[in-house]
This record gives C-alpha cells, sequence and structure tokens, in this order.
C-alpha cells in the first residue's frame, strides 16, 4: 500500500519503442496512482507521441519504461523530442532494466531519477511527491 | 504471513497429506504408467530413461550473422537443437528499415526481414540433424523461411523438423505494434497447421505456448487453463472448416509453459495438464489416435521470477525451476541465463544454462525412476485440484465466447493487469517474499555482474545495407504479384500458406507480408489500461 500525496500532479507513463513488456509500466503507473497522483496510460508511443502528449495534456512528469539495452537512445529520443515540442523541462523519470553504470549519462541527458527492477514502489511515489513539491 | 497456506494459485495447502487425501484415486483411470492414457506421468513409455529431455536455449542477437556464430557454438556444446529468439521487429511485423524500428533492430534477438537473413542465421549449420523451435509471429513468415531455406540445401519440406510459435496467446500476451485482432491471428494460425499437417507433417506448426502469459502474473491454474482453452479453440476452429481430419489436425500440437518457484505445484500443473488435454481430445472431440492426446511440452524458467538484486540468486532459482520441470516430465527445457533480470545473457550465463540441465540430469539422481513424485499423497492430490480447477477455468473462458475473443474484448487482459497489480501490492506487503529484494535486502549490492552489451547501431546499419541491396537485386514484378496472390487468398478466406511460401521464396519482406494482413484486417488494438 502507497500513501496519497497531497496535491494532483498530472503524469504521463509510456514506453517508446516498440518493445512489449509492460509489467513494469503498469505496475508503477497503478502505484503513482493510488500514491495520488493524476496518471496517463500512454502504453507504447513513438518519442514524438510521448512528446505530443506531455504539450497537449500540460503534464508535470513523464516516465518511461524500458527493457532493451536501448534505453539510452531511446531515452535520448524521447528527451529531444520533449525539447522541441517546447516540454523540455517536464520533470523525467526512466524505469526498467538500467545500468548503474549508465546513470549518470540519463541523469545528464534529463532524467531526475532512475528506476531499476526491484526498486520499493513506495521509494518512486515518495521520489515523484518531492520532486513535485514545489509545483503545488 | 497469512494464516492460510496457499499455494501461489490460491489452493489451501494442508500440513501433511495422508492416504485420506486420495482415497478415490484409480490407478488405471487417473494415473496409469507412462506412455499410457490419461498420460498423467509422462507422454513416452520410457521417459528420461530412454531420452532426456531436450536442451535449448533460446537465443539469438545483433545480426543472423553473429547468431549464425552463436548457434555453430551452442552445438559444441552439445545443445540438440536451435531456438530461434527473433528481435522486437519480427514479432512486430517491421523490417530493419522501418523507421519504427530504428532503436530495436537486433536488440534482445536476431532480426530477419527476409529469406536471406534464414539463410545466413543457419549457414553450415546441421539443420538435417537437429531440430529447430521459431518464436515465429503469427502468419508463419519465419517458418516459411525456414522451410525454404531447408528445401534450398535439398532437405524437403516434408523432412524438416522444428516447431513454430505460432500461438496468439503468447503473441497477444505482449503489447506490440502493428498486429490485426486475435480473431483475425486464429485465421492465420490455423492455415499454418493445416498447411504443415498436409505438407510438412514432421513440422509442429503450433506450440501453445503460455509462458508469455504466466510472466503477465497469471497462476500456474489460469496459466494451463488459458493453454487448454486455447488449444480448444484451434480445434474448434478447423472443426468448423473441415479442411483436414482432427487427428492429423492435432497431432503435432506441442505446448510451451514456464516453470515458477513452487516446485511441487509446478510439477504437479503438468501432471494436470496431461490428463486435461488427455480429456479435451477423446472425450470431448472423440479423436482415438493416442498420439494426439499427448501433452507434449517445452517449458522454460521463468523470467519474471529472476531479480536484478543479487543477480547470482538467479542460478538456484533456475536449478529450482529446472528441477520442478523434470519432476513434472517436460520434454524440452530451457534454463534461462541468471543475468536476464539485467541484459541479454553473457557466455558465462548461457555456458551456465546448459550446465543446469545437465547437472540435474547427470548428478542429481532425479530420472533414476520415472515419475518419481507419483503415488504420494500431496503431489497426487494437488494434480487432482489443479485438474478441477482447470476445468472450472476453460469453463469461464468459454462463457467469453472462446478465448480468440476473450482476449479481444480485453477479458483477460484484465486477469493479467489485475494479477499484477494484486501480486506487486503483496510484494510491497511482504506476503510474496523475495529473497534479496523484499527480504534480506542489501543497502548496497554485495557484487556486480559482468554485463553483455549488445552493438544496437551496427546491427541496424548492417541490416538495413543488406535489405537495400536485396531489394534491388531481386525481382520486384514477381513480388508484387506474389504478394497480390497472397492478398487474394487472405480475402477470399483460402489457406494463405501456399501464397506465402512463394512470396518468401521470392524474398518478399516480413514488413510487407505484414503490411498486407493489417491492410486487410485493420491494426488492433492492445487492451491494456490501468
Amino acid at each position: 500500500m502507497v500513501k496519497k500525496a497531497t496535491k494532483k500532479i498530472k503524469i504521463l507513463m509510456a514506453k517508446p519503442g516498440i518493445e512489449g513488456h509492460w509489467r513494469g509500466l503498469v505496475a508503477v503507473s497503478n502505484a503513482l496512482r493510488d500514491g495520488g497522483f493524476e496518471v496517463i496510460y500512454g502504453s507504447n508511443m513513438t518519442p514524438e507521441e510521448i512528446a505530443n502528449t506531455a504539450v497537449q495534456e500540460d503534464v508535470d512528469v513523464v516516465g518511461v519504461s524500458i527493457m532493451s539495452a536501448n534505453y539510452v537512445m531511446l531515452f535520448d529520443m524521447v528527451v529531444k523530442a520533449l525539447k522541441k515540442a517546447g516540454k523540455g523541462d517536464v520533470i523525467k523519470l526512466i524505469g526498467g532494466i538500467l545500468w548503474e553504470e549508465d546513470f549518470a549519462t540519463l541523469k545528464k541527458m534529463g532524467a531526475a531519477g532512475c528506476f531499476p527492477p526491484g526498486t520499493p514502489l513506495q521509494e518512486i511515489v515518495d521520489f515523484v511527491k518531492e520532486k513535485t513539491k514545489n509545483l503545488a | 504471513m497469512t494464516q492460510e497456506n496457499l499455494s501461489p494459485s490460491g489452493i489451501p495447502i494442508k500440513d501433511i497429506y495422508t492416504p485420506e487425501d486420495i482415497k478415490g484415486l484409480n490407478y488405471k483411470k487417473d494415473l496409469n504408467a507412462s506412455g499410457e492414457p490419461p498420460f498423467t506421468r509422462g507422454p513416452y513409455p520410457s521417459m528420461y530413461r530412454g531420452q532426456a529431455w531436450t536442451a535449448r536455449r533460446l537465443s539469438g542477437f545483433n545480426t543472423p550473422e553473429e547468431t549464425n556464430e552463436l548457434y555453430k557454438e551452442e552445438c559444441k556444446l552439445g545443445q540438440t537443437g536451435f531456438s530461434v529468439a527473433p528481435d522486437m521487429t519480427t514479432p512486430s511485423g517491421m523490417d530493419a528499415d522501418d523507421p519504427r524500428a530504428a532503436a530495436e533492430v537486433g536488440h534482445a534477438g536476431v532480426p530477419f526481414s527476409t529469406l536471406q537473413d534464414m539463410e545466413i542465421c543457419f549457414a553450415d549449420l546441421p539443420i538435417d540433424k537437429v531440430s529447430t523451435y521459431l518464436a515465429d509471429r503469427i502468419g508463419g513468415f519465419l517458418t516459411a523461411m525456414y522451410l525454404v531455406m531447408a528445401e534450398k540445401r535439398g532437405i524437403p519440406m516434408a523432412q524438416v523438423r522444428g516447431t513454430s510459435a505460432n500461438d496468439l496467446l503468447a503473441w497477444s500476451a505482449l503489447n506490440l505494434l502493428n498486429q490485426v485482432s486475435p480473431e483475425a491471428n486464429l485465421r492465420y494460425a490455423v492455415d499454418l497447421i493445416e498447411w504443415c499437417a498436409i505438407n510438412a507433417p514432421k513440422w509442429n506448426a503450433l506450440s501453445i505456448d503460455s509462458y508469455n502469459a504466466r510472466d503477465n502474473g497469471v497462476n500456474a491454474v489460469q496459466e494451463i487453463g488459458l493453454a487448454m482453452a486455447n488449444g480448444i479453440q484451434y480445434i474448434e476452429e478447423e472443426k468448423k472448416r473441415g479442411r483436414v481430419p482432427l487427428d492429423k489436425f492435432v497431432k503435432r500440437f506441442s505446448f510451451n509453459t514456464a516453470v515458477h518457484n513452487d516446485i511441487f505445484e509446478e510439477a504437479c500443473k503438468l501432471r494436470a495438464a496431461r490428463r486435461v488435454w488427455y480429456k479435451i481430445i477423446t472425450e470431448r472431440y472423440g479423436i482415438t489416435d493416442p498420439n494426439c492426446a499427448k501433452f507434449r511440452v517445452h517449458v522454460q524458467s521463468s523470467g519474471s521470477t529472476h531479480t536484478y538484486q543479487e543477480p547470482y540468486n538467479n542460478i538456484i532459482r533456475i536449478a529450482f525451476q529446472v528441477l520442478a520441470g523434470v519432476l513434472g516430465g517436460a520434454q524440452s527445457i530451457h534454463a534461462n541465463g541468471y543475468d536476464e533480470a539485467i541484459c541479454l545473457p553473457t557466455d558465462q550465463a548461457m555456458l551456465l544454462s546448459i550446465r543446469t540441465g545437465q547437472l540435474v540430469q547427470y548428478e542429481s539422481g532425479v530420472t533414476r525412476t520415472i515419475d518419481p513424485l507419483g503415488g504420494s499423497y500431496y503431489i497426487e492430490s494437488l494434480t487432482n485440484e489443479i485438474e478441477k480447477r482447470v476445468w472450472d477455468f476453460i469453463a469461464e473462458v468459454e462463457a467469453q465466447g472462446g478465448l480468440a475473443k476473450a482476449i479481444s474484448k480485453g477479458w483477460v487482459h484484465r486477469l493479467y493487469r489485475d494479477a499484477i497489480i494484486s501480486y506487486e501490492d503483496k510484494i510491497q506487503k511482504k506476503e510474496i517474499p523475495v529473497v534479496g529484494v523484499n527480504v534480506h535486502r542489501l543497502d548496497k549490492a554485495p557484487y556486480e555482474v559482468p554485463i553483455f552489451k549488445p552493438d544496437p547501431k551496427r546491427s541496424a546499419a548492417h541490416q538495413i545495407e543488406k535489405l537495400k541491396k536485396l531489394k534491388k537485386e531481386r525481382d520486384n514484378a514477381k513480388v508484387k504479384q506474389c504478394i497480390a496472390k497472397v492478398e487474394e487468398a487472405t480475402r477470399k478466406g483460402e489457406n494463405v500458406m501456399p501464397a506465402t511460401i512463394e512470396a518468401i521464396r521470392n524474398y518478399a519482406t516480413l514488413g510487407e507480408l505484414s503490411a498486407l494482413q493489417i491492410k486487410v484486417y485493420g491494426e488492433w488494438k492492445y487492451p491494456m489500461g490501468i
């Protein structure tokens, strides 16, 4: 069980690319919703679709989930698409099979948080609460 | 911890079992010897006393060229079959040069755009001696590539041995782009089964595959229930069509399940599945050929149980899962790489995967006698209970109008979603213990493991270059004509395989043939949300 956040923050959760392992995306999306956030479950989307949805829905956070080894490349595509759409400042999270040695690279590229498998869901919810507390 | 002692499928387990728990058991009717109906103790008389299970690793990466080198290595290690994992572009029906696939070519598997890729992948490999499993998308494109490749090497299609996934339960479990509806896939899958029954009788045209469904969170009872309901719908479809006698149609059906953590429940699941399949074939369909009623199964250790934390723990988990598969009497086993929660397996992890099965086979002694668990009060009682619950589950699926409809309208995916959410909730509450993750978790990772890193950019560029060249060199007028014939067969409701094979033979691409499926049937929207 996850404790509720105090304010409705809007989060887009999606999988860039065509790889279809959605289990983590559903689990984290559900935990964030239970944690009091408004979650848009985006499923598989191209980086451009992610950026356009982020703009249209005016989200505060974009979370992406990637299970194949091309996550640096895909995350870069998402970051660039968001920038191009004028949403470069959105809080970006990445989850999935991530190697610790890449965390620094991902953070430099703009990831506020990196969440490998087995991260307690409450930890992710608390992290997002902390990162979004000034948006209240 | 809850007070009640429940199996992962929710079956109440007693502290001790006695003769009381199996008092209705009739040996001849319910168990019988291995190789004898209802095959509870195994589909073949001699089981592992005659032949050990086939060791099969699902593998493939980067390019067909590099995968070919990998398969040669596997041969040297004593592997007796190949098991082809395509990359994500392949089940998504996208060629290497598809812009949507830009970041995915050669990731998590080997890419196939045309017959040429299949020819490269199996060059110089003893395909006349071993059998090959193709994790083929529905529509039989990879199967057609493989059969044409073999034929070009002088092996008649009627002699080629192997298995196609070709299963709508398996592929609909993944969220893939560019898919047609489960109902359309049922049509394509049955087309391939019909065609192989007549033209490639040594090829298993269908592997009823509940592995992905299981990793989507359903339990052992639901897993077998889905697999059985799946088998039923293929038979029902052919019954409607009446093109191939049912005994010929189902003769080479095989199954592919997960093996999860609970050793006895997993072993009993396979024993119960054999009895259920026997009854479906003989009692429901009146098929008398006993070979049709044999549930033959390939099992794979359950990827969803492998942890990112302390990856060496997965070696132990996988060994227990392989043991469960052996105790359950599986015909073929794939032990995952211990590092698959982190990366594609390293060479060392792949060696360990082969060795895991060999250790069970040569050193553990569990193959000394057939069905060593048979007759145990607990095992027989649990097998009975699983069977009973599987029948109930099949009835639920049938009430939805059969499996394809149940998937199409989102009923099956709601099961998945609810199972995942409930599982994660139990993980948070430590009701399901995972050592090193929510039980005895260390603050700091105690060690690092080597990571295998594919080189995606190189794979994509290489594949695109080859495809460009091929598209220039092939007879494009002929390809166009072939694709038009596939379209005609599709629209007329004829079996699409003869036209598909001709198209593949003339180097039509996987993307071209998939686009045609979408053109005729439209794209299916994956029914998942929160």
